[in-house]
């Protein structure tokens, strides 16, 4: 995913890394005043095993999506319990762009996510398990159209249901035949489950 | 005919609604994020927009405040999302949004907000 956004403070000669490149300094350029500094800063952390819970503080308040990706970046490189519950926060954000970045560095590290994924589709907040579903997108795991199955057997939210039944029209075998038949029986009334059910069930059918 | 640019990265809701409009008689044209969206609105204009918020790569808030602060096109757009809460309704109004809707859309309520967007509510 092209994070970078050319249109906003493009990186120059005069980012030079110049100052400080230990772990304890580079946290403190993380909230410089120059998105430049701070975009260096949250690359070479990434080397840092330390630093997660940095730039996971300034992921929350970043306002540069350029910094945003690349401090994404760098949890993705440290990949640790900790980079992951920050992603996970970011989806309860309040910016759409912080969900949809977070989501998208989500797809990039399946091993890490495919164990917290089952929690998640249980979360509270039906938002967040519909961008759970849109994680589940990249995931290669057996487990996804099982995943998909208990979403559309047992979710009451029928938005959560639209979702994982659109990527069950990807995904379904013959297992989920019974789960599809059985979602259009609990939405009678939404056209939309109808015809995604269809789809998927006629990709079954279709191979 | 009427043109309309679908914008939302779920395939089967692009089908959903292009099965629904091409049935009314429009010319659909879908595309699966913003800037695949800004693309082809650059090649060539649309009468109305159908944009989802969540989507990768560029946002439908974004891609509408671009389409309006760019002056690239003034043509009604409808956004669409799970978010039912009211500062995503007015985050979507300041973007440049004409009308908000709820998921899951029925097919005569998109289809009754498009001809009130087209200007052919009275037909």
């Amino acid at each position: 995913m092209p994070f970078v956004n050319p249109k906003e403070s493009p990186a120059t000669e005069h980012d030079e890394r110049k100052r400080l490149r230990d772990c304890a300094s580079l946290e403190l350029q993380l909230t410089d005043p120059s998105p430049a500094a701070r975009r260096w800063a949250a690359k070479d952390l990434a080397n840092c095993p330390g630093a997660t819970s940095a730039l996971v503080a300034q992921l929350q308040n970043e306002p540069e999506r350029s910094v945003r990706a690349v401090i994404l970046t760098s949890l993705t490189e440290l990949g640790d319990d900790e980079a992951i519950a920050g992603m996970v926060a970011c989806l309860r954000s309040e910016d759409a762009a912080i969900r949809n970045e977070a989501i998208e560095t989500m797809k990039l590290l399946p091993n890490q996510v495919s164990p917290i994924m089952a929690n998640l589709l249980d979360d509270p907040d039906p938002d967040v398990r519909i961008f759970t579903v849109n994680i589940l997108e990249s995931l290669r795991s057996q487990n996804v159209e099982e995943w998909l199955k208990t979403v559309i057997l047992h979710d009451d939210h029928v938005n959560v249901c639209a979702a994982a039944v659109d990527l069950l029209g990807e995904v379904a075998t013959s297992a989920s035949r019974e789960a599809l038949q059985g979602l259009k029986e609990r939405f009678p009334d939404e056209p939309f489950i109808a015809f995604a059910a269809d789809v998927a069930l006629k990709r079954i059918d279709t191979p | 005919m009427k043109r309309i640019l679908i914008v939302d990265d779920a395939a089967t809701l692009r089908l959903y609604y292009r099965t629904i409009l091409e049935g009314a008689g429009y010319h659909v044209v879908e595309a699966i994020n913003g800037v695949e969206a800004m693309e082809k609105t650059l090649q060539a204009p649309f009468d109305l927009y159908i944009v989802d918020i969540n989507m990768p790569m560029q946002d439908g808030y974004g891609f509408v405040r671009e389409l309006r602060g760019r002056d690239v096109s003034q043509a009604p757009a409808m956004m669409i999302s799970t978010e039912s809460a009211a500062n995503d309704r007015s985050r979507a109004y300041a973007a440049g949004a004409n009308i908000y809707l709820v998921k899951p859309v029925k097919p005569d309520e998109l289809l009754a907000n498009c001809r009130l967007l087209l200007g052919e509510a009275h037909q």
